[in-house]
């Protein structure tokens, strides 16, 4: 089965079928939501085991509690991958419609675009061809890329929930192995977290691609010039923080595993100390780019809206 | 198909164009200052982390690194708490170009516009929106306070515990605002469905 196919409505569905997507990813959601609340009871109990002078009780707490932690907002954003992939089938239904319809809404008069022009719109500078346009790469490339990064996501999470319980069995027992889980597991985790971000700017790129040659097939359908919105910087500064942010989650993964060769303590309590910040920077970047992708879409939905308006009103 | 859409989905009808809700529109002009205030506080939350690390390198007094580690982590999270922000709000601006858009195309092929209520998935994603921000703009306002009186009325210790319980919220803040990010996306899958439905009808 290709990817592709995750992303097409299956055989025996319609408009009208509720899908499965949507309910599945609210439900990881939610399971993310219980898994944090148990974290936060832990974190509670860490702080009343330090308190009572029990340094090591609340160091084995709190290390399973960081694993268990990363893995609920990574769940959290499997669910809103899901729900995702359900968009982008029901994205495909909606253009089904509009190329079925549209043929006995269009007003049939003449279109005021002319072909090889380039103007100006309230949403953007746009290019008027007479065939469709030619995919992007960067949309290629989110529709090839969405489903690997979530599986590798999905794998460093789970291997970094695995040495949280390492790390948590070797608090006060080994200190060199403790030290060397903990690094472990921030570095695998985090890396998890940036690969599944960047699954989900994928899907969210694979939205753009869609609607972008949706729109022109519309419009090629009905023989009408076809008017496509040029990249806006939005989705320009959206792909650079988004290979940003995957740098970042990338090199924080491999300077922890350098971290672990570490033996000088200081060494280690510097490291600790600016790694940390930079693996949430990492998801700082992707989140922001995610931010620009989800107004990107807006802009172009609203384009679209305009564009098929013009053509029943004949405008 | 009228009565698949009636029977189907919760709808209000209107022979003028539908505008932008409340959160629509807040959506529409919140979603652009929260993502530049994001990578102001990422930005800034580093920078404070870096000087922190310097600090510990320079074997700097205990307090003064706890006051640079919660200083910086409320930056760090000023930048979380917009960035979520400004995703909900993307999400918020979405649904209202499909609330305008989807009005205006029903009125130029002169019917009425039927819209969707809110959905309960629409009502529950404003709502853990609103307690994920309160509970990461808490932590902040936590952070903020120890950084100001740890080495001074509050030991290093009571700092540390404090750090722990404040992360704890954050947590919490965080996994909300996941869960109402799905939903706000649930909210965009149910109006793609009645608006797939709807344009068939169009053509009758």
């Amino acid at each position: 089965m290709g990817i592709n196919t995750l992303v097409e409505p299956a055989a025996g569905t319609s408009a009208a079928t509720v899908l499965p997507h949507t309910k599945r990813g609210i439900a990881l959601g939610a399971i993310g939501l219980l898994i944090a609340m148990v974290t936060v009871v832990a974190n509670f109990s860490a702080a009343s085991a330090l308190e009572a002078g029990d340094g090591v009780a609340a160091g084995k707490t709190l290390a399973w509690s960081f694993g268990l932690t990363t893995l609920a907002f990574g769940t959290a954003k499997v669910g809103i991958a899901v729900i995702l992939v359900g968009i982008l089938i029901r994205i495909w239904f909606r253009l089904d419609a509009v190329k079925a319809t549209m043929p006995g809404l269009a007003s049939g008069a003449s279109d005021s675009y002319r072909v090889g022009s380039t103007l100006t719109t309230e949403y953007g500078a746009v290019s008027v061809t007479k065939e469709a346009p030619a995919e992007l790469p960067i949309h290629k490339m989110a529709r090839t890329m969405w489903a690997p990064m979530l599986a590798m996501g999905v794998m460093a999470l789970l291997a970094g929930t695995v040495t949280a319980f390492s790390w948590s069995s070797n608090v006060g027992v080994d200190a060199v192995a403790a030290t060397q889980s903990a690094m472990w597991t921030q570095g695998l985790q985090f890396l998890g977290e940036a690969f599944l971000l960047s699954g989900i700017s994928f899907l969210l790129g694979s939205i753009l691609g869609q609607l972008r040659r949706g729109g022109g097939e519309v419009q090629l359908q009905l023989g009408l010039p076809v008017v496509t919105l040029k990249m806006p910087a939005t989705a320009k500064t959206f792909v650079v923080l988004m290979m940003l942010g995957l740098m970042a989650g990338i090199a924080q993964f491999v300077m922890y595993v350098v971290g672990t060769t570490i033996t000088d303590p200081t060494q280690i309590a510097v490291a600790g100390a600016w790694l940390g910040p930079l693996r949430e920077l990492s998801l700082g970047l992707l989140l922001s780019g995610i931010v620009l992708a989800l107004a990107t879409i807006a802009n172009v939905l609203g384009f679209q809206f305009n564009r098929l308006n013009g053509i029943v009103a004949g405008a | 198909m009228t009565t698949t859409l009636a029977t189907s989905f919760d709808l209000q009808q209107s022979t003028t164009q539908p505008t932008l809700i409340l959160p629509q529109k807040l959506g529409n002009k919140l979603w652009a200052p929260m993502f530049a205030m994001s990578l102001m506080g990422f930005i800034v939350g580093f920078g404070i982390h870096l000087a922190k690390a310097a600090a510990v390198s320079d074997g700097a007094a205990a307090a003064e690194i706890a006051q640079l580690a919660h200083f910086g982590t409320a930056a760090m999270f000023v930048g979380f708490v917009s960035v979520f922000s400004g995703v909900t709000f993307a999400i918020a601006r979405i649904l209202g170009v499909f609330r305008v858009g989807g009005g205006a195309m029903q009125l130029a092929t002169k019917h009425k516009a039927l819209s969707l209520n809110m959905p309960p998935t629409g009502k529950a994603f404003i709502g853990l929106m609103a307690m994920g921000m309160m509970l990461i703009v808490g932590g902040i306002i936590g952070h903020l306070v120890v950084a100001g009186q740890v080495g001074g009325s509050m030991t290093i210790e009571a700092a540390e515990l404090l750090a722990i319980k404040l992360e704890a919220a954050r947590r919490l803040g965080v996994s909300f605002y996941l869960l109402s990010i799905g939903l706000g996306l649930a909210t965009i899958t149910e109006v793609l469905r009645f608006q797939s439905l709807r344009i068939r009808e169009l053509a009758s």
